[in-house]
């Protein structure tokens, strides 16, 4: 008997400390597997609680985790969902449920495949063409079997498809083996690479630290025009490879933060404020550099960003 | 400082000098698939040659770096060839010190240092390169670890049976002077960075695919480095899909 009202009363308390850690999170940002949108989260999460006094907490997740979060409620913030990268998400849950809601301006930013500025001085290679070309590319070859190698980026990452497909409709997909693997193991080959000169191609963007901490370039390719660029959703066809071409730069793209439609019932002014927020590529790349390089731990520069940038936080809030 | 400690280094330091006086557990090593060959693949990457490249300061040119030259070259000079040897080298990364980066493709281990610096060791590494890539941690530490042949080692040459319950850690023992523990969170990986019996071998891809370092420079590392250290493997050609 004491027993089984020891278990009633340790079950009661998981369900009280539960409930108050459910309530005690006002907010929560889901944080996708890149550093700048790991230290953008950092900045709203500061922005919301210093200046809102709400609870605000932090989840890693897959940008699909994220998107589901905020359609059921257990999240409520994307900080940095990527267009046209995310465009099916977007257009699942911006514009088909309207469960969530992309923030108006977003911070224009730029990717497509880079290589160290050694590579393309010492190799000639500067083309994402040269990429295609079997002799070139055995440039990157590391196991000796006549193809070379290259970071596509992190396998949940909707780029990573894209630049699938566009490896096969420029060539390169014959030529270069396309890896996937932790953005973390690819800066660190990067890092590698640059210590002993080894010619490196991979997937890029920017903003980003990477640009800060080594010497890499873009490779030239003709313009995005949309009319070369057919990108099907696996989701849409099982032949999404087969049936999709893009054989020219991405277009621009744009960095948006995306918050779930219910803060303007729950929390109004942090919808209010979310909306208003204005990032730029100067700001990204400068939050990114200082906890991904400096080793700043991201709380600690969110509050002190917070506190450096209050007039113009101050105009965020106060935005119509 | 302990007694032990200074048991711990007199003992390291008498059986150092004895593996630099003698050239031991030849065939052994020979026949060994240095420790972890139960958990890589034993279908040899054929395709991923036993060679490497080095690059010779006077002709100004990449050799092929061959077993029968590491061994000639070993043997003339009484160590392996500079690029291998430790030293600490600009390294620019956002990684944080204490970090150990593993660069199979050419034979470097990068322990990353204040103000973008590491110190570089040469290593060796499996026939396939590592055979994999990711991120791990530092799980253990062992000093002159013991040794225990996998089963399907055992069956290709039985002279190992003795080892079946291990071979005591010494200077015999195929994995050196040292060992670090490769984990993924609580998991052992199985995969070591360890001594080797056969300092000309580093900056060879033969054997399986643990990372060898000679035996100075593991005990090295395994004073600098701490429990818990994040671990980068990077990829060597298409080992990345294989993953941990």
């Amino acid at each position: 008997m004491l027993k089984q009202i020891c278990r009633v009363i340790v079950l009661a308390c998981g369900v009280v400390l539960a409930s108050g850690i459910a309530r005690a999170a006002d907010v929560v940002i889901g944080i996708p597997s890149w550093s700048s949108a790991d230290a953008t989260a950092h900045v709203v999460k500061e922005i919301l609680s210093s200046r809102l006094g709400l609870d605000v907490a932090v989840k890693t997740g897959t940008n699909e985790e994220i998107f589901a979060g905020i359609d059921q409620g257990t999240m409520h913030v994307h900080p940095e969902v990527w267009l046209p990268n995310h465009k099916a998400l977007h257009d699942k849950y911006v514009l088909g449920r309207k469960t969530a809601i992309l923030s108006e301006k977003g911070v224009p930013a730029e990717q497509g495949i880079c290589v160290t500025r050694r590579t393309a001085e010492r190799f000639g290679i500067r083309k994402i063409e040269d990429l295609s070309d079997p002799e070139k590319a055995k440039t990157f070859d590391t196991n000796q079997d006549g193809l070379g190698e290259m970071w596509i980026g992190d396998s949940d990452w909707s780029s990573t498809r894209i630049e699938k497909i566009r490896a096969k409709s420029y060539g390169h997909a014959k030529t270069m083996q396309l890896l996937e693997a932790q953005e973390t193991v690819a800066m660190a080959a990067i890092d590698a690479a640059v210590a002993v000169d080894r010619p490196l191609a991979f997937y890029c963007y920017a903003p980003h630290h990477l640009f800060s901490l080594h010497e890499v370039v873009f490779l030239q390719e003709p313009p995005y025009s949309p009319l070369s660029w057919r990108v099907v959703d696996p989701a849409d066809d099982p032949q999404w490879l087969d049936h999709s071409q893009a054989a020219v730069a991405w277009p621009t793209s744009f960095l948006h933060i995306v918050y779930s439609a219910k803060l303007a019932d729950t929390h109004p002014k942090a919808a209010k404020l979310l909306s208003a927020i204005r990032l730029d590529v100067d700001t990204v790349s400068e939050m990114t550099y200082a906890i991904v390089v400096d080793g700043i731990p991201a709380a600690d520069f969110a509050r002190q960003w917070v506190k450096d940038n209050a007039e113009r936080i101050d105009a965020w809030a106060a935005a119509k | 400082m302990g007694c032990s400690q200074m048991m711990n280094r007199e003992l390291t330091a008498k059986i150092m000098n004895t593996l630099r006086a003698r050239a031991v557990a030849r065939r052994l090593w020979q026949t060994a698939i240095v420790g972890c060959a139960l958990i890589v693949s034993l279908a040899a990457h054929e395709a991923f040659a036993a060679s490497s490249k080095i690059y010779d300061q006077q002709e100004r040119r990449w050799i092929e770096f061959t077993p029968e030259r590491a061994k000639a070259f070993y043997k003339r000079h009484n160590q392996t060839p500079a690029s291998f040897s430790r030293q600490v080298v600009p390294f620019r990364t956002a990684e944080k010190p204490g970090t150990i980066i593993i660069d199979g493709v050419r034979h470097f281990l990068y322990l990353v240092l204040p103000d973008k610096k590491a110190i570089r060791y040469g290593i060796g590494v499996g026939r396939e390169g590592f055979g994999w890539t990711g991120i791990v941690q530092v799980g253990r530490k062992q000093e002159w670890p013991r040794w225990t042949p996998p089963k399907e080692m055992i069956e290709r040459d039985p002279k190992l049976e003795k080892y079946a319950n291990g071979m005591p850690g010494g200077p015999e023992n195929p994995l050196g002077a040292r060992a670090i523990y490769l984990f993924e969170g609580s998991r052992d990986t199985l995969y070591r960075i360890h001594g080797t019996t056969e300092p000309w071998s580093i900056g060879l891809n033969i054997s399986s695919g643990c990372i060898r370092m000679n035996n100075d420079d593991v005990v090295d590392l395994y004073q600098r480095v701490q429990i818990g250290a994040k671990v980068i493997v990077l990829f060597q050609g298409a080992s990345l899909l294989k993953g941990v």
